[in-house]
Order: C-alpha cells, then sequence, then structure tokens
C-alpha cells in the first residue's frame, strides 16, 4: 500500500466498482452486492484471524447478530433501518466483549474450537425467543432498492479495508502482530495483549455485525439457520486465506475472485460447482499457502518455479 | 531517587502440585550491580526469573520494584515500569524482519518510548548496531542462526529501555569467542546504567561479569556474596559436584 501506483489503482477500482449499480445489469449488482458482503467479511476475520492470529470460528455469531439486531429492531419495534443497524452493530460489539473475555484466554485449537461452538449454541438460544420469530424467523420490510444496497456494501467494505490499512501501519496494528507472532514474548515486551486483543475480536465484529445487518435487510427474510451458518465463516477463512492473511488488500482480492469463480462453476456445470470449488481450494493451499499476493510476489521473485517451492517447502 | 534497592524480592515462593520449585528465597539487587543467579539444572532459577518477569504468580512472598509493590501487576505492566528480559527457549517474532522485532519494544515499552514506528525502527536501528546485529537488519528473524539469535533477544530485551534486565542463560550454546563478545556486550549495558540480573551456567562469564551471585539449589538460597566467596563455599560445590568423601 506505500507504493502510489497501488492507492492509485485501489481508487480507481473502487470509483469503477461504485459505478456499477448505474451502468451494470441486474444480476450483476446482485452478484456484486453478495461479493462485497463477503469481502467485508472475509477481511473483518483478517483482522482478529490474519493479523491478530487467532483462528476465530465466531464471526459468523456477530453476523448473526447483526442481521437478528437490526431485524428485531425493524420488525418488533417499528424502527427505520438506519436505526437497526447500528442497533444491530452495537450488540455484536457487546458479544465480542463479553465473549471475547473468557475465549480469547484459549490459543491456538482450542480458540478455533471454543468459538465454533458459539454460533450454535447462540442461534440454539435465539430459535427459543420470541422477540426474534423463534423458530420461524423474521420478515424485515420489502424495499427494492439493489443500488442502495450495493454502494452501502461498498461503502462498508471501504470502510473496514481503511481499517485495516490504518492497523498495518499503526502501532495498535504492531501489537496484533507481535501477539501473533509470540503472546508470551509480546507481554513481556510491554503490550497489553488482553486489551489488543479483544479490541481486535470487536473491531471485527463491527464490521461483521453490520454486513449482517445489511445482509438482512436485503435478503429481508432471516432464520437461525440462515443467520448463524457456520459454512459462512469457513467461507470467510477460505477467502482470507486463499487472498493472503496479514495482507491488507488479499483478503478483498481472495473474496472477490473466490466468489467470481463459484458463480461461474454455478453457472456452467451447476450441480458439480462446489466439488470444483473444493478442488479450487485444495490446489490453491498446496501451491500458493501464504496467498494470492504472496504469489505474485513469489513469481516475481522467483518464476514459475514459486510453486513447486512451496509444495517442497511444506513436504506435500 | 529512593535509598532502598531497586528491586527486593522476599520469602517469594512457588509450588508446582507437590514440588516447590522456589521456597522462601530473599533478595534485593541494588541499582548499576550486576547479580549472577546460578544453580544446578532444576534449582528453579527460570521459575524465579518467571515469577519476577510475571509470567507466573508467586504462592507466596513480596517483590518490590522501585518501593513499589509488583507482585500483582500482569507481566506487560512489569515491562512497562522497566523490568526487561530475555527468553531461555528464545522467543523471536518469528516472521518479521529483525528490524521489526526490535522495533516493537521501542514502540510499547517504557514510558517514553517511539509513538510511530518510523520513530520505533530508529531506535530498533541503534540497538542492532549495539548488539552486533546491524547487517542482519531486514532479514526475517527466523532465517537468523543461533548466535544472531540469542544477540536479537538481548536487543529486543533492551529495546523497552529497562531498569533492570533479567537475562535467562543468553550464553547457553555459544562458543568461546561468542561467549566474549556477548560479555563485551553485557558489561556495556551494564555502562549504560542498566541494572542486570542473569542466569548463566557459564561461570567464566560469571566471574568477569558478576558483582555478587546467588546460588540457588532446590528451590532455596544456599549461598550468597561475591564470587571469590560463593564458589569456595562448600554448600555449593556439594550442589554441583556432591558430596566430599570421607
Amino acid at each position: 500500500m506505500r507504493r502510489p501506483w497501488v492507492i492509485a489503482f485501489v481508487a480507481v477500482t473502487t470509483v469503477a466498482i461504485a459505478l456499477v449499480p448505474v451502468f451494470g445489469s441486474a444480476v450483476l449488482i446482485q452478484y456484486g452486492i453478495n461479493a462485497l458482503i463477503f469481502a467485508t467479511l472475509a477481511q473483518s476475520w483478517n483482522i482478529i484471524g490474519g493479523y491478530t492470529g487467532y483462528a476465530s470460528f465466531g464471526n459468523s455469531v456477530f453476523f448473526g447478530l447483526g442481521a437478528y439486531g437490526t431485524a428485531i429492531a425493524m420488525t418488533q419495534f417499528g424502527l427505520p433501518f438506519w436505526a437497526g443497524l447500528p442497533l444491530g452493530a452495537l450488540l455484536g460489539v457487546l458479544c465480542a466483549l463479553l465473549l471475547g473475555l473468557p475465549v480469547l484466554r484459549l490459543r491456538g485449537h482450542y480458540f478455533a474450537i471454543a468459538t465454533l461452538g458459539l454460533s450454535l449454541a447462540v442461534a440454539a438460544i435465539l430459535s427459543n425467543l420470541e422477540i426474534a420469530g423463534a423458530n420461524i424467523g423474521l420478515i424485515l420490510p420489502l424495499t427494492r432498492a439493489d443500488g442502495m444496497f450495493f454502494e452501502l456494501a461498498l461503502a462498508l467494505l471501504v470502510a473496514c479495508v481503511l481499517c485495516v490499512w490504518w492497523i498495518s501501519r499503526s502501532r495498535f496494528g504492531m501489537g496484533l502482530i507481535a501477539i501473533r507472532e509470540d503472546e508470551d514474548a509480546a507481554a513481556a515486551m510491554g503490550i497489553n495483549t488482553t486489551l489488543y486483543k479483544t479490541a481486535a475480536l470487536m473491531l471485527a465484529a463491527l464490521f461483521t455485525s453490520i454486513a449482517g445487518g445489511i445482509y438482512a435487510y436485503w435478503i429481508t427474510f432471516i432464520d437461525p439457520a440462515s443467520a448463524f451458518d457456520p459454512t459462512l465463516n469457513v467461507r470467510m477463512v477460505i477467502m482470507a486465506m486463499f487472498g493472503g492473511p496479514g495482507t491488507v488488500l488479499g483478503p478483498v482480492a481472495g473474496a472477490l475472485v473466490l466468489s467470481a469463480v463459484y458463480e461461474v462453476l454455478a453457472n456452467w456445470i451447476s450441480t458439480a460447482a462446489a466439488l470444483l470449488f473444493g478442488l479450487v481450494i485444495v490446489l490453491s493451499v498446496i501451491f500458493m499457502p501464504r496467498g494470492l499476493f504472496a504469489l505474485i510476489g513469489g513469481i516475481r521473485r522467483h518464476g514459475p518455479g514459486y510453486l513447486l517451492q512451496n509444495v517442497r517447502q511444506h513436504r506435500l | 531517587m529512593s535509598a532502598g534497592p531497586l528491586f527486593d524480592a522476599r520469602n517469594l515462593t512457588k509450588r508446582f502440585q507437590g514440588l516447590t520449585s522456589v521456597d522462601r528465597v530473599s533478595f534485593s539487587v541494588s541499582a548499576g550491580e550486576i547479580l549472577a543467579l546460578i544453580g544446578p539444572n532444576g534449582a528453579g532459577k527460570t521459575t524465579l526469573v518467571n515469577l519476577i518477569s510475571g509470567m507466573l504468580a508467586a504462592d507466596d512472598g513480596e517483590l518490590r520494584f522501585e518501593d513499589r509493590r509488583i507482585d500483582h501487576l500482569p507481566p506487560f505492566r512489569r515491562a512497562r515500569l522497566g523490568i526487561g528480559r530475555s527468553f531461555q527457549v528464545m522467543k523471536p517474532f518469528p516472521s518479521l524482519t529483525v528490524l521489526d522485532n526490535v522495533a516493537v519494544g521501542a514502540l510499547f515499552g517504557r514510558r517514553g518510548g517511539a509513538r510511530s514506528r518510523t520513530a520505533a525502527r530508529e531506535q530498533a536501528h541503534e540497538l542492532l548496531t549495539f548488539t552486533g546485529l546491524g547487517l542482519h537488519a531486514d532479514r526475517r528473524a527466523d532465517a537468523l542462526g543461533g548466535p544472531d539469535r540469542k544477540r536479537l533477544e538481548l536487543a529486543k530485551a533492551l529495546a523497552l529501555r529497562p531498569k533492570l534486565l533479567l537475562l535467562d542463560e543468553v550464553m547457553a550454546g555459544l562458543n568461546a569467542v561468542e561467549i566474549d563478545e556477548v560479555v563485551a556486550v553485557i558489561k556495556r549495558i551494564r555502562d549504560s546504567g542498566v541494572t542486570l540480573l542473569i542466569v548463566e551456567h557459564v561461570m567464566k562469564a560469571v566471574r568477569i561479569l558478576a558483582d555478587r551471585v546467588i546460588v540457588l539449589h532446590h528451590g532455596e538460597v544456599i549461598a550468597q556474596g561475591d564470587c571469590a566467596t560463593v564458589f569456595e563455599d562448600p554448600r555449593v560445590i556439594e550442589a554441583y559436584l556432591g558430596k566430599r568423601r570421607n
């Protein structure tokens, strides 16, 4: 991000994407909203998973809470979307604070497993709450304004990328990276690890839950199964890892590329799409374990041999 | 400045289930001195370092740093007060550059450190030159060889501008030439006004550096004093070599 041409490229691309609702087809806009939301989810995961090194499988909880917070505010209390969305975000961030303090004490696989259980637990709680529509779910007021949803999703993604860019350059971000690299050493260097980890999780929750709120209003129907879908979290992780965790643009590129690949596969050969998608993931893990961005740098330095080098280095 | 010692431990005790690893250990460190902590393997030296830096919580006893109780402070607070440490099992930030490894300390250490990454990197550069790592600034930390990793541990601990520096076996695994180099660096650290507590098995280095020695055996202090007295103490010889016959 330091070189000016990268910033120029990102700015031009952003403007071009912002113009899609003006010139693009309805299908393209629909695809775009979905891809932009996924890019935000992958980028949010990058804050806690990529920079801080905590592989969270609880981000789908924040997504679901953002969706439900917005939906409850709109359907049960008759609030407008602009009031519901911040309420959903507040719910997600509070949840990150309350869950983060105990769960972030766990490290490595234990953290991953503990967070994996969370989305199932929260889904079970909500499916028993009358105010959340219990098992049936909630139907939000219908709005046919895909252009607005598109620009909203894009604005959220831009905010999220700017936040990660700031992290990549700031003292705060250096603290997160140190925690990822070695948490005990980070504490011995004077880093308040508990505070930093919790703040990272809350930041991830903020963007994830806003994305959930936008998604709920766009789709107009949510139930526990769709709002707290654990496979949603798996996709965030895959997209971030595919693009390059711990980089500013990697997760966004990963999300946009993988969304496109999936869409194309689903159009051509609808039945085998998921299978081929899985194949793409496996191949990319083998040949580019550090993501798209490392791949570009690696090929520039070592030529196509970089791919084989990865295979050799990781003893596959 | 206060009149008391820089650091003071009273009746420090740590038990691991049945095993008492550190048993009612009391000692103090005066500003400006080098205190060596020696003892056979398993004597509790690293546990003691972990108790002082806050990685472990003591079961009993008091810790004071600059006349202030620190026993209940978490590790990062003690680091910010000015207690720096190296790790016996080295803990570099593997995928960061050598320079950034040290810059982290400059960013987060004792108050008055660097506020921006750029300023931190400048401070880190000076420390790398000081510890002899200047040429390796841009390499990844996990690409360094053994002796250079030791230097990196030193540079990282120094980056937080400690008043008291705990060095846990920084000379283990080094050859004679490398030991001389590290001894020279430690002397320069002392001359810059830092007080040191060194855990060390290399007795040659202890003789050169230490103003005072504490000997730990089975978690208890069995002797303390200057090098000459301590190395002649029959209990110390017994702890290291076993009992003399007849």
